[in-house]
């Protein structure tokens, strides 16, 4: 077992350096260059000329990959262009708000998704599987900024009951500070980061519920369900204590994969809703050329989710016993 | 508005406490799209970046609504000759830390902004200054190297002391009505009221200024309550809701942009002004403003703002003209000869790339009327839109475009428009444009210091540029800035989008 954690994890190293190769290039290829854009529309040539000697954009492509593997095995990931700060600070700052947001999206997503699949697939056919069926299908089509913009509407404009944008305090300090007895923080920090957290919810609540629906028919039907109803066992146990254990193992697999897509959404429901996280970070950079923070950003994002993927797989091994690692 | 109760409660509690001041609140939350770049305001190039160094620091002067230079740390000036200025500045003058603000503060600032290696984004504008002297400690002389009359447009750029040790980009001091309080990087800025400006406190004490990047998203937050003010760039659907409910404060002005066409002159197919005029006459300015900008902006009619000095209506581009356009188009020898639809001339077909940035969809949608606009007439017609830093400067700064859509803004004088633009190898005349008489007019333009030679030099200069068409100016970019009437005082709005007429001071 813990070799095999061993040999994951320094399975990173490879990947890590192909997640800065591969960004590296896509950056060379893509047209705009960061000293332009720092010095904006009336800059001269010659200013350009410049500051992107200054930069250091005019050294070969092996001189300056070279510089940045160099740096990053001393663990600098550089300094950002426009921010004049290291990338590893301007991430690291930003990093909780993301993670917290993702984490409650996955949370919803998981808690949301599993109950509708198991009652769908309780009632084949009903009213229930008919209702969840026509939601997956909503949530796996909407695209995450236009539901983004419609719940802010109807919660925040029209309804008033929740603010449109910005984030409290980080959650874990609001619980504690709500277990010091001022449970005013935790009321706000909830009601910020609910319409985030649902609109980046709904695409994976959806394809989770699908997924359990479809496992749980197929485990539904199988002998040992069969026998544990002869045995006299309420349909309620069977259902949630017999068949979901088993109907489990596709959703945990799934579960890390979805993170990823957390992460990805979570770009654009930050932009809308101003979730000081990553993901707002990261188009602002994109925008603005700023090569090392978009490579930062690319390779945060790529270790949380190897991160989650190694978790995912250690989990897989607790939840089904026949599964052993190697 | 669910915090209107509240704020009226605060108002009328504040009335009764005998509060003075025209601010309804003494906080006030503003919605901007980008956050501050920087806080230097040397090395400011984004609108919030400006805005919120405008309220840290304080320039020699202060440009109004109309941009008439008044005095702010100066307090007059002279100009004994033609190539000479020389400023006094108020007595007492400090910055926020308490240090005072002198001569030698000024020189500073505008010797870094001339500092190639410093990359100042404004360097261009103040290139004639050859040199600075102090005079005494309140007394400072400008050097020209030859008369410079949008000088003054320039001189509202904030004054940083010279012997600050800490990051003016980050930490930054400054002499003007607030501070910095605390910013957190992509989210808010948080300023408070300074005691020592040299005017007296602004009438709000704090100030928060929120970036949500969406324009739906900030005018939804807006109409929730969480932003008191929101501005351009905002969706024309926004604007014209908005701009109906009479619960909204609302103020809409001409701006300080254009959105043109930037023809590139040294194309081959391009070269030919005719050509040029040709494809001017398909462009439909009223359908684009009225339809796809939802009247929220102005059809242009020369490279002259309306709300300029120099401008003119008499200069006039050419308009809308279908017809007059494929006569010139079979004038020019392109005819279709082989019947498939498409214009074409010693067996080339016609074909025409407009271009544009993505960030902007009334902009896409533009570009593509022209698209169906210029196949219509017969030209084979491609449209080609990448994001905005592949588009400006691996694109049009580089001049390999044909056709491109784009903006310019600020525009406080006329010469900001032209003269790096259009001068015959200016630093910005991405299209290769170049005329030896517009280059005259544009210098005497720059140089002459009596506004009615300057305006006679500019109207010229434009009448030949609506007949050459190096650019194509669409239309007149609109400002407009809604707030909550509740939670504002007095509202002094300023088409540069300035924060200061916000906060109880003039605009």
């Amino acid at each position: 077992m813990t070799d095999y954690i061993i040999r994951r994890l320094l399975l990173f190293i490879p990947m890590a350096i192909g997640i800065v190769v591969v960004t590296f290039c896509l950056l060379l290829l893509i047209p705009g260059d960061p000293a332009s854009v720092l010095l904006g529309q009336e800059a001269t040539p010659e200013g350009i000329a410049a500051l992107r000697r200054t930069l250091g954009l005019d050294d070969p492509w092996y001189v300056r990959l070279g510089g940045y593997f160099l740096n990053l095995l001393q663990g600098d990931m550089g300094r950002s262009i426009f921010q004049n700060a290291p990338v590893s600070e301007i991430i690291f700052d930003r990093l909780g708000a993301t993670i917290e947001l993702a984490t409650v999206a996955l949370v919803l997503a998981v808690a949301v998704g599993v109950t509708l699949g198991v009652l769908a697939a309780n009632r084949q056919g009903g009213i229930i599987d008919t209702f969840t069926m026509l939601l997956a299908q909503i949530g796996i089509s909407m695209p995450v900024y236009w539901l983004a913009l419609l719940l802010m509407l109807a919660f925040a404009v029209h309804l008033g009951w929740l603010p449109a944008i910005g984030r409290g305090e980080p959650l874990p300090t609001a619980l504690a500070m709500a277990l010091t007895g001022n449970p005013a923080p935790l009321v706000d920090s909830l009601s910020h980061i609910l319409l985030p957290a649902a609109s980046l919810a709904l695409n994976s609540a959806a394809i989770i519920s699908r997924l359990v629906r479809t496992s749980m028919l197929e485990v539904l039907r199988e002998d040992f369900v069969r026998t544990a109803a002869a045995k006299g066992i309420r349909r309620g146990p069977v259902i949630w204590r017999h068949a979901l254990r088993n109907a489990l193992l596709p959703v945990v697999s799934v579960i890390g994969l979805r993170f990823g897509a957390l992460l990805g959404g979570a770009i654009l429901t930050e932009t809308i809703f101003a979730w000081p996280g990553l993901g707002q970070l990261t188009i602002s950079a994109i925008s603005q050329r700023d090569i090392p923070l978009i490579q930062g950003i690319v390779l945060t994002f790529a270790l949380i989710y190897a991160t989650v993927t190694l978790l995912v797989d250690l989990l897989y091994a607790a939840v089904d016993p026949r599964i052993r690692l190697r | 508005m669910k915090t209107k109760l509240w704020t009226g409660v605060a108002a009328a509690a504040l009335l009764a406490a005998g509060a003075h001041g025209a601010a309804a609140q003494d906080s006030l939350t503003i919605g901007a799209d980008v956050d501050a770049g920087t806080l230097d305001p040397r090395l400011a190039r984004d609108t919030t970046a400006y805005r919120v160094a405008n309220l840290i620091s304080a320039g020699l002067v202060h440009l109004t609504p109309n941009l008439e230079a008044v005095p702010d740390l100066a307090e007059s000036w002279e100009t004994p000759d033609d190539t000479t200025v020389v400023f006094t500045l108020r007595e007492g003058l400090t910055f926020s830390d308490g240090s005072p603000l002198t001569a030698e503060d000024v020189i500073y600032t505008f010797e870094t902004i001339l500092d190639e290696s410093f990359n100042a984004p404004q360097r261009g504008l103040f290139t004639p200054i050859e040199s600075l002297e102090a005079v005494d400690d309140r007394t400072v002389q400008f050097n020209l190297s030859a008369p410079y009359a949008p000088l003054f447009s320039y001189l509202d750029i904030g004054i940083v002391p010279s012997d600050y040790d800490g990051d003016m980009a980050l930490e930054p001091v400054g002499a003007g009505p607030m501070v910095l309080d605390s910013w957190t990087r992509g989210s808010e800025l948080v300023l408070t009221a300074s005691d020592s400006y040299w005017a007296g406190a602004p009438e709000v004490d704090t100030l928060v200024v929120r970036v949500v990047g969406d324009n739906s998203a900030r005018a939804q937050a807006f109409e929730a309550g969480d932003l008191d003010v929101i501005q351009s760039p905002l969706s024309p659907n926004d604007i014209q809701r908005f701009a109906a409910d009479e619960a909204v404060g609302s103020e809409i002005l001409a701006g300080l942009g254009v959105t043109y066409l930037n023809f590139n002159t040294t194309d081959p197919l391009l070269q030919d002004p005719r050509m040029r005029q040709a494809l001017a006459m398909l462009v439909d300015q009223e359908t684009i403003v009225n339809q796809i900008y939802e009247g929220v902006d102005q059809v242009a009619n020369s490279i002259i703002l309306p709300s300029s000095w120099a401008y003119d209506e008499a200069v006039q581009q050419p308009t809308f003209d279908m017809e007059g356009a494929m006569a010139m188009l079979d004038d020019l020898g392109w005819t279709d000869s082989d019947g498939d639809g498409i214009r074409d001339r010693d067996g080339t077909p016609l074909a025409i790339e407009i271009a544009t940035h993505s960030e902007d969809p009334n902009r896409v949608q533009s570009v593509e009327f022209l698209q169906a606009m210029f196949q219509s007439a017969g030209i084979d017609a491609s449209v080609r839109i990448t994001d905005w830093p592949s588009f400006s400067s691996g694109y049009v700064q580089q001049g390999e475009h044909q056709v491109a859509l784009l903006g310019w803004l600020r525009i406080t004088d006329p010469d900001r428009l032209v003269y790096g633009q259009l001068t015959t190898g200016g630093g910005l005349n991405w299209g290769g444009y170049s005329n030896p008489e517009v280059d005259r007019l544009l210098e005497a333009g720059r140089t002459a210091l009596d506004q009615d030679a300057r305006a006679d030099a500019y109207r010229r200069a434009a009448t030949i540029i609506a007949e050459e068409l190096p650019y194509y100016i669409i239309s007149y970019q609109g400002y407009q800035l809604f707030y909550d009437p509740e939670a504002l005082g007095e509202v002094e709005a300023s088409p540069r989008g300035g924060f200061r007429g916000l906060i109880g001071m003039p605009g």
